[in-house]
């Protein structure tokens, strides 16, 4: 068989990650740095260039003004020899200062030869004119060239050159002059360094800014997160806070969700309810037209009416009991429960002492009324049901999330091996015993759906203990 | 012994009636809610057997009406739904017993018969000894204001006592209304429950008188 491609949307998914996570804050953040590190970038590029430029020119200037003065002072001799100007800038004459100046004569194969050199050129070679540099100023005479080059103690050298002609000499003349432009380079290098020194503090602040606004703008969201947990818990019924106008929406499209989740379970039950309406009571009127007219024919029609009663009750439980953890925000008061189904089995099982505590008043369950009922009632009425004279009952909170019914009784109780066999089958474990049997494992069908936990054991009074875990909703 | 009937399935009520005349009852049926309402209000019936789901008017509201208007005939109600809340709801309502449908004729007949032989009165006022109360539709009990915590039968006792506060009631009379008949009893545990309701009340609110039973003694302001 072929290894299969990974699924489309897995891959988008694990692309989408690389970009930013699937945090909704992180690819917020992560979209505005990107952005402000390009801007600043730009932004910081752009200015040191400028910078740049601007000091370049400059200094360029100055070396052209150089240059002029150069051949303005220049004289040519009678025999057309070509005299520097006596006066020039000191540092010329300074040995290596970074100041120089040349003059050169430019001879018919296109090299220079140098007539005159600054004092400070000293031993030093002439000042480097690369083929490029001569066709620039053959092609713009009179006209400054700059360019750059090395010089003597491996300084960096801006030459500009300029050819003249000089009266009585054939050959043009090419003034040169050139200073060390470390300086300028040093200073282009510190701004271009503080002016990135600042776009990075600026860019950490706008970055904390919109990491901030992001923080302080998706509260809402965070905070309707939180909500919404609560209602999954159990603690509110639904999104009642004030949203902003964005959210407000999706906070009602959920209420509706949740309402309609409320909706489509009663309906679901309603159905059941009807169907097991539906169903029992021609099956009751089999069972009496049975035992009414004695008979072979009349006992097989019981027996299975019988099993058919068992079979309905069994297997439409079961489904309303898997539409129960469905349900949200569902609270319901634990005590009054209690009260209500002691108050009936008094009445129904009047020769079994009743001993229940129905617990702490705010003592609250996490779900349906209906199903505290069905779960306390079951596991409540099979105790008095079994009982030789009293059941025991209370109620106590066993941590902040959970609380637990403990119901004792009297009577035979149920041996070891036995107990696992009532809660998965909902067998009828004594044919002589009243009631379906099927108490137990609905409890714990429906406990087992709020999460909870239905344990059996013995009693100190001999009997069935049955001690059931329930989720409790805070006060 | 007269004896009304709500059902509205032909073939149930038939059948159930039938099983209760045979059993010597005189049977009265109404095929809907309506019409058993007015008959339960006009005729002396000595129970009712009431189904839940009816026609026209439904079983609990039929059985809340009776109770509105004070009439006490013990009522057996008759639900194919068999959840808790239905039968809390028809309790509430006023039933003193319910069966889930299909049942047996005969556990029909039975819960019948214990339900006329204790005939046990509805919508009582509250009752009082001294600052001893007790209230039977809510099924509590307070000394001075604090509620008392009694079980099922230390209720019963004390109903009963309370109610009969005025006289001395004999050990075999409290037996006899505690329990039912068919009822294996054994008259030392009386004093049992009468030692446990002692302690929950106060010892010296309940006298014994040799030879004769007890009696309930008032302490304190009848308010």
């Amino acid at each position: 068989m072929n290894p299969s491609p990974p699924p489309q949307d897995q891959v988008r998914r694990a692309s989408g990650a690389a970009l930013a996570g699937r945090s909704l804050v992180r690819r917020l953040v992560l979209l505005a740095a990107v952005w402000c590190v390009a801007l600043l970038a730009g932004a910081g590029v752009l200015l040191t260039a400028n910078f740049h430029a601007a000091a370049l020119q400059r200094f360029d200037q100055g070396l052209s003004e150089d240059a002029d003065d150069l051949y303005a002072g220049a004289a040519v001799g009678p025999g057309g020899e070509v005299f520097a100007p006596a006066i020039t800038d000191a540092r010329a004459t300074r040995v290596y200062s970074g100041k120089y100046w040349e003059i050169a004569e430019r001879r018919a194969d296109g090299k220079l030869h140098s007539l005159e050199r600054s004092r400070s050129m000293w031993d030093a070679d002439d000042l480097p004119a690369s083929a490029d540099v001569i066709e620039q100023l053959t092609r713009k005479p009179n006209n400054p060239v700059h360019f750059d080059g090395p010089g003597p103690h491996h300084q960096r050298l801006r030459i500009t050159a300029m050819q003249r002609l000089l009266p009585r000499r054939a050959t043009p003349i090419v003034f040169l002059t050139a200073e060390d432009r470390g300086p300028i380079d040093d200073d282009v290098q510190r701004f271009s360094l503080m002016t990135a020194l600042a776009l990075v503090v600026l860019g950490l602040g706008l970055v904390a800014a919109v990491v901030i606004q992001v923080r302080v703008g998706l509260s809402p969201l965070f905070a309707m997160r939180r909500d919404l947990a609560e209602v999954r818990k159990g603690k509110v019924e639904g999104l009642t806070g004030a949203y902003p106008t964005e959210l407000q929406p999706l906070a009602d499209e959920l209420n509706a969700l949740v309402e309609h989740n409320r909706e489509v379970v009663e309906r679901q039950r309603t159905h059941v309810g009807n169907l097991a309406h539906a169903l029992k009571t021609p099956l009751s009127a089999m069972l009496m037209e049975a035992q009414a007219q004695p008979g072979p024919l009349a006992e097989v029609v019981e027996r299975q009416a019988d099993l058919m009663r068992n079979h309905v009750e069994h297997h439409l439980r079961r489904a309303r009991a898997a539409a129960r953890s469905q349900t949200l925000g569902e609270r319901t008061p634990v005590a009054p429960a209690m009260e209500e189904l002691t108050r009936l089995l008094e009445k129904v099982y009047r020769n079994k002492d009743l001993d229940v505590d129905p617990g702490d008043p705010s003592l609250i369950f996490a779900g349906e009324r209906q199903d505290l009922l069905e779960i306390v009632g079951n596991v409540l009425e099979n105790a008095c049901k079994w009982a030789r004279s009293e059941v025991l009952a209370h109620v106590e909170a066993l941590d902040a999330r959970r609380l637990r019914v403990t119901i004792e009784d009297d009577g035979p109780g149920l041996p070891a091996d036995k107990r696992e066999e009532v809660l998965r089958r909902g067998a009828r474990l004594d044919e002589s015993a009243p009631g379906t049997g099927l108490g137990l494992a609905i409890v714990d069908d429906l406990s087992r759906a709020y999460g909870g936990d239905l344990r059996l054991g013995v009693s100190e009074r001999g009997g069935l203990k049955v001690e059931i875990d329930l989720p409790r909703a805070d006060n | 012994m007269r004896i009304l009937l709500v059902e509205d399935e032909p073939d149930i009520a038939r059948q159930l009636k039938a099983a209760l005349m045979d059993a010597g009852y005189v049977v009265d049926h109404a095929p809907d809610g309506e019409e058993g309402q007015f008959l339960g209000e006009t005729e002396p019936y000595d129970a009712v057997v009431l189904d839940l789901g009816l026609p026209k008017v439904d079983g609990v509201s039929v059985l809340e009406r009776w109770r509105r208007a004070g009439l006490a005939t013990p009522v057996l109600i008759l639900t194919a739904r068999a959840n808790w809340s239905d039968k809390v709801t028809g309790f509430d309502a006023g039933a003193d017993d319910y069966l889930t449908k299909p049942f047996h004729t005969e556990e029909l007949l039975a819960r019948l018969r214990a339900l006329l032989r204790r005939a046990a009165g509805h919508a009582q006022p509250q009752l009082s000894c001294g600052d001893l109360r007790l209230d039977p539709r809510a099924a509590r009990a307070s000394v001075n204001g604090e509620p008392l915590r009694l079980t099922s039968l230390e209720y019963r006792l004390l109903h009963y006592m309370i109610m009969h506060h005025e006289r001395v009631i004999s050990r075999t009379e409290l037996v006899e209304h505690l329990y039912d008949q068919d009822f294996d009893r054994d008259s030392n545990t009386i004093e049992v429950f009468i030692g446990r309701l002692r302690k929950k009340i106060g010892s010296d609110r309940i006298e014994t008188v040799r030879g004769l039973g007890y009696r309930l003694i008032p302490v304190g302001e009848d308010r």
